[in-house]
Formats: structure tokens, sequence, C-alpha cells
């Protein structure tokens, strides 16, 4: 760049050269600042303020922070967050990519399938909430089932229970992620030489092993990729938990989000927005937290990685 | 390139928007909320907000401001309708960015931040005299309590019969044509049905809110509107007896999480047999439960005070209006008693105009079941009031709900339960 710019100035007038670039930009900046630095910056400023929806507030200093730690469901909402990362995160990265093996090669029907995976991603969440929901219901599809073949003696309280409600809703999550990251590592699949596949072959190097020497470190980037897709999303978690509880936050509010408890104290007329942006503010210092986690320990494992001496070895 | 310094002029740009308008300003002041009488010709244009009544009330709404334009030339009406979900949300909206249309369907839960925050007429001062045409107890429902002033016209009223399902009755052996009248009764004929059907019926779709509460004898707030005491023996009593119906799987499990609505689905999926609703409920049986139709009874609501429940529905008028007269006017003509009794045979409500509740209409069954649902619930209203402070909003609901399931569960007793929610609604109460 630094050897090009010079020689771009020399052909063009000075004044030419600066102001296109930012006229052609102009409209999207616009739109950025109204729409998000705006708003943020916003949000930074009324989470030192005791506003209400229908009163600007005065400042109140770190009044909002102080009564975040105090608040109990500030804390249960962190927990449910770090498990939900913990129980989604996982299945979303290993389950798409052998979907996506399953789905690979071009045969007599795979495109059915292919198109089958990925239904339920565009599903809208709500009506996806709410089919699982009469499934798990107590007195659902799935309890009945089970009933019927005298496998339970009661309904299993997948929806009432704190924990079971929580696991549902990670699995409405896995379900409906599935196969939106089976698409991107299809993508990525198709990069991977054949020639490599080809050679382990020649080596000895079964099916498994193959995956596991060939395509595994392949798609490393990917997986990078979709853990951290995958964890924001999941720590932002909204719709899945708030479909299933019935538009609660589970029984006794035990399975709340820092998302729902967001919405819950700015909502109506009587809204707290000082303390709904203070949460908001919280919510994003860990999302960048996760974000920076999560690609620092891909890079620490892919730096000198075991797989990548392997592979050094194999030649 | 010049980066730091076009960076600078960004910042420095974003930092005066954000000052400009981060909400720290006042608010904008003008229009009517000065105080004072409110009168003049009406011949402005107002726009007129009401909550979830176009889809089956159009014809009605707009004969009405028909109407009102006619007799008064130069006015113009904008109705503009707002769908059931979210109408808080859209109010708060509406209200913190100015735009709040000038005439505004409320609930009293509704109107009173509006009130607290200078957005709506107090109606004592601006049309006095206006109160005479309503009954003293639906004016009395708009007032807010550490305020003098009414809020809002009263409009329609409701009350409601209990339903209950005679099939699912006869099903755990229990009499259909005597449904239970006390509390007591209740109770013990739910045990019996869970009994009966080994879990599989349950009586009760919905664990106490804070309606429940106040029926059962619990005193919602202190004299003075300043404190909540629903924690009181009464309410404890009424929260143990749920307890026990909920082991005995008497009450459905997902009663811990749902809402008026979603008892309201069970019933009419035949997952529970007994429901409070309203009037206009019976409606809705017909075209989407035909099953339960069949088989649905109706009775009275069981109370230990002898006083039902009313829901009462208002017209707030903006404090912001340009054109106060004309909102206050047409508010005015929609609450009056003929355009209320008009309305009452549309749908099963009540109007809140005096003397209307005489008519035969409200006073004689005329054979037919809404006939006979009309009539009873009219009577009801007699001595019926609200159990809702108007302070008790949202977010006290639902840390009640929510703090009644952790009783149900057994994390907390009864007792516990209902002391924490009383702490934590008088913290909401402090801020707001």
């Amino acid at each position: 760049m630094t050897a090009l710019a010079p020689a771009v100035r020399r052909r063009a007038p000075r004044m030419q050269g600066a102001a296109t670039p930012w006229l052609f930009l102009a409209p999207a900046l616009a739109a950025a600042v109204a729409f998000s630095l705006y708003p943020f910056a916003n949000t930074v400023l009324l989470a030192f303020t005791d506003a209400r929806t229908l009163s600007p507030g005065t400042f109140t200093g770190t009044d909002n922070f102080v009564r975040m730690v105090e608040d109990h469901r500030f804390w249960l909402a962190l927990r449910n967050g770090g498990l939900y990362v913990l129980g989604v995160v996982p299945p979303l990265v290993l389950l798409p990519l052998l979907l996506a093996l399953l789905v690979r090669d071009k045969g007599p029907g795979v495109g059915v399938f292919r198109t089958l995976f990925y239904t339920p991603v565009i599903a809208s969440a709500v009506v996806v909430g709410l089919i699982w929901t009469w499934l798990l219901d107590s007195r659902g599809l799935v309890n009945g089932t089970l009933q019927a073949l005298g496998a339970i003696s009661g309904p299993v309280p997948f929806l009432t229970d704190e924990y079971l409600l929580l696991a549902s809703a990670m699995l409405v999550t896995v379900w409906k992620g599935l196969g939106y990251y089976m698409v991107i590592y299809l993508a990525t699949l198709d990069r991977v030489p054949k020639e490599l596949h080809e050679a382990a072959q020649v080596d000895g190097a079964g099916a498994v092993r193959r995956f596991l020497v060939v395509t595994l470190p392949a798609m490393r980037t990917t997986m990078a990729l979709i853990s951290v897709l995958s964890a924001v999303a999941a720590f932002r978690v909204f719709t899945e938990v708030f479909i299933l509880s019935g538009d609660t936050a589970g029984p006794g509010g035990r399975d709340i989000t820092l998302v729902m408890l967001i919405r819950e104290v700015s909502s109506g007329l009587d809204g707290n927005v000082g303390y709904a942006s203070a949460l908001s503010l919280v919510l994003f210092a860990l999302t960048l937290f996760l974000l920076l986690a999560v690609l620092r320990l891909q890079s620490g494992a892919s730096a000198p990685g075991r797989a990548g001496a392997a592979g050094r070895g194999r030649r | 390139m010049r980066t730091p310094a076009t960076r600078a002029a960004a910042a420095l740009a974003a930092a005066v928007l954000t000052a400009s308008g981060c909400g720290l300003a006042a608010p904008g002041t003008g229009g009517a909320g000065e105080g004072g009488p409110v009168d003049g010709p009406a011949d402005g244009a107002i726009t007129f907000q009401t909550w979830n009544l176009k889809a089956e009330y159009e014809d009605f709404f707009t004969g009405v401001i028909e109407e009102f334009e006619r007799a008064n030339p130069g006015a113009q009406v904008r109705w503009l309708d707002q769908p059931a979900e979210g109408y808080a949300d859209k109010l708060s909206a509406d209200a913190a960015a100015g735009t709040l249309p000038d005439v505004v369907n409320v609930a009293p839960d509704l109107v009173h931040p509006l009130a607290e925050a200078g957005m709506v007429l107090d109606l004592d001062e601006a049309r006095p005299g206006a109160a005479g045409a309503y009954t003293a107890d639906a004016w009395e429902g708009f007032t807010v309590p550490g305020r003098d002033g009414t809020y809002a016209y009263p409009w329609y009223l409701n009350t409601g019969p209990v339903f209950y399902n005679r099939a699912l009755f006869e099903e755990a052996g229990l009499d259909p044509d005597s449904p239970p009248t006390t509390y007591d009764e209740l109770f013990d004929q739910a045990l019996e049905m869970a009994e009966a059907t080994d879990g599989g019926t349950a009586m009760l779709g919905q664990t106490p809110g804070i309606i429940d509460l106040g029926l059962y004898g619990s005193q919602a707030m202190n004299e003075d509107g300043t404190r909540f005491t629903f924690n009181d023996a009464a309410g404890v009593e009424m929260v143990e007896r749920y307890k026990e119906l909920y082991d005995a799987g008497a009450l459905v499990p997902e009663s811990l999480t749902q809402d008026y609505t979603g008892a309201g689905e069970q019933f009419m999926s035949g997952a529970i047999a007994w429901a409070p609703g309203s009037a206009y409920d019976l409606e809705n049986f017909r075209t989407n439960a035909p099953d339960l139709y069949k088989n649905v009874g109706i009775t009275e609501v069981i109370t230990n005070t002898g006083r039902a429940h009313m829901y009462l529905q208002g017209l707030a008028v903006s404090a912001k209006s340009e054109e106060p007269a004309t909102a206050a006017a047409f508010a005015e003509f929609v609450t009056n008693a003929a355009n209320q009794e008009a309305f009452a045979h549309e749908v099963q409500i009540f109007p809140s105009t005096k003397g209307s509740l005489d008519d035969p209409y409200f006073t004689e069954e005329d054979g037919t079941d809404e006939g006979r649902v009309r009539v009873a619930a009219a009577a009801q209203l007699e001595s019926a009031t609200s159990y809702t402070p108007v302070v008790f909003g949202d977010q006290m609901q639902n840390l009640l709900r929510d703090e009644i399931a952790l009783a149900m569960r057994g994390d907390k007793s009864p007792q516990q339960a209902l002391d924490d929610a009383v702490d934590r609604c008088n913290a909401l109460l402090e801020e707001g």
C-alpha cells in the first residue's frame, strides 16, 4: 500500500483523491453513525443516570453498577449465559461438521437432505419455539409418547424445571443452528485439496484417520469462526428461552438471560432505562471478552499445533 | 491520509450529537399541559388510539367518528389501533418521543406512569363537570394515589363469571350441576379431581396473582397506598393452599410460568377444568373450541370479600395535544351513555355511565347463554371493585408470579415468598 500511494497521488489531483472515498462512504457512514454509534454512545451515557421511560433522569454515577452487583437476577443471568455457552458451543462446532461430511458428496437425493438440514435456519425462531413448546409440554407429544410406551410414570417437566427448561432451549438452539453452520463447513470442505486425501489413502489411512489428520486440521479456522459466532449468540440468547418458558423467565424466573433481564427492566411505561443501559454495557463488555477469549484460545492452539507437527512428520 | 484529524472530527461530531439528543435534555413543553380548564370549539384535527378494537369493531367506531365529525364541523379524527401485545411498550415509546395520540385508550395501571410524567390531562381541572356523567366508582378508578385529579374518562367495564368444563367434572366424579361456591369447596374438589384422575386432569391453570389474593381477602396495599401489604395472613393462607394443590397435581405444572392467556388456552384444550374469564370469552369458545362450548358451565366468581373484580378501560387526553378541546370533546363523546350502551350491544362489555346498567338489556335474561352471562355479570358489577392497585405495574406482576412459583416448587415458604415479593415491589415503588 505505502509503495502505491505516491503513484496514485501523482496521477490524480489532490482534492479529488481525498474527497472521493468519503463521498462513497458517506451514506454507509451516516447510517452507521445514526443507527449504531449514536445509540451506543447514548447507552453509555444513560448507564450513569437514573433515566426512566418517561423521565430524562439525572447523573447518578456508578449507582446502576452497584445495584447490578446486588441484583441476584443479574448473577442468575450470568450463570445461565455461561451454561448456555458451555452447552451449545461444542455441539454446534462438531455436529454441523459431521452433517456436512454426510451431505458433501453430490449423489442422488443429497440435495434433499441439504435442504432439510437447512430448513430450521430459515424458519422463524418464534414458530420453532412454539412447535417445540407443543412437543415438550407436560401433555405434549414427547411426554405423551413416553407415557404411552410406559417409559415414564408422570410427565417429564421439560418446560417447568429450571435446568430441563434451559437444556430444552439449548436443544432448540442447536437444532436450529445446525444447518447454518453446516453450510459454512460445506464451503470450507470443498477447499481441502483432494491430493491430501489421496496421499493419506496411499499411506494406508482409513476414513477416520483421514478425517482426523486431513479434514480436521483444514477446518481449524472455520471451527474457530463457528465457536466465536455460536458463543456470542449463545450468551445473548433470548427467543428460545422466552418462548419455551411461555414469555417468562422460567419457573421463579430462574432461567433468565441477560437479554431477557434488559428487556424486562426497560420495558413498559415505568421502564428503568438507566439500569437497562448499564446492563447492556456489561453485556457488550462480556461479549467482547468472550470473542477475544475464544480467538485467543484458537490461535494458541493452532500456532505450534499438534496436527501441524503431525502433518510435517507425514511428509 | 488525514486519519487522526478525521477521527477527531468524527468523535467531536458524535459527542455533540450525543449530548444534544441523549435524553438528558428536558422533555419538550407546550401544548395543553399548563393546567386550568380546557374549553373552546371542537374543530381541530386529532388522533384517537384504541387497543385491539379495529379487527372486530371497525364499523362501530367508524360510525361514532363520522357522527362526531358531523356534529362538530371542522373536527377531524384519525383512528389508530394497536395490537393487544406490547401495548404498554407502544405507549411508552410514543410518550417518550412526545408523540402520544391526542385521545388514548388506557387501563388504570397504564395511566399511572403517564400521569406521574405529566403526559395526560387532569380532567377534574381541565373539564370540571365531566365527572357527573359516570358512576363514582368508575371515575375514582382513574385517580392516582398521592396526586389530586382524575386522568382518564371511564370507558367500558368488564367483570367475569367463572367457566368450568362439565365433562371433566363428570369424569372426576364431581357434580357438574353444583360447582364450588367457596374457596374451600373449590380446593377440596380440585384435590378430589386430581386424585380421581391420578393427576391427569388439573382443576386450575394459574398460580394466584394480585387479583386472586384480593378476592381471597388479602389487602394489596396500606390505606394511603404507600406500601404493599399482600403478605398478610390471608395472602399467605391462599399461597399455602395453592402449594397443597400444586403438590397434588391439582394445578398444572405450566401454571408456574403461564399467564391468563396460557391458562385460557389450556382451558380451551381441556387440560384444566376451571377458568375465570370475562363475558366475551363465550363467543371465543363457540368459534375456537366448539367441543368445550357444548360442555361449558358458567358460575359466579368465588370471593371471600363478596366483591368481584372489575376491569376498567378509559380514554386519556394527551397533555401535549395541540387541540385539547377537540380531544376532550371527542373522548366525552365516545364515552357518553348513548355510545357506551351501543358498544355494549356490539360486544359483552358494560357501560360506566350513570344509570346505563338499569337498562333491561342488563337486568333481564333473554333466554340465551350470552344473556344469562350478561345479566349475571352486570349484577356482579354493582358491588365489584378493582383489586389491582394502579401502581402495580408489569414488573411487579412478573416478580409476584416468580416468587409464588418459588413457593410452589418448595424453594421458599409461602410466607417467605410473599415477604420477598412485597419487599421487591416496595423497592420498585420507591424508585418509581
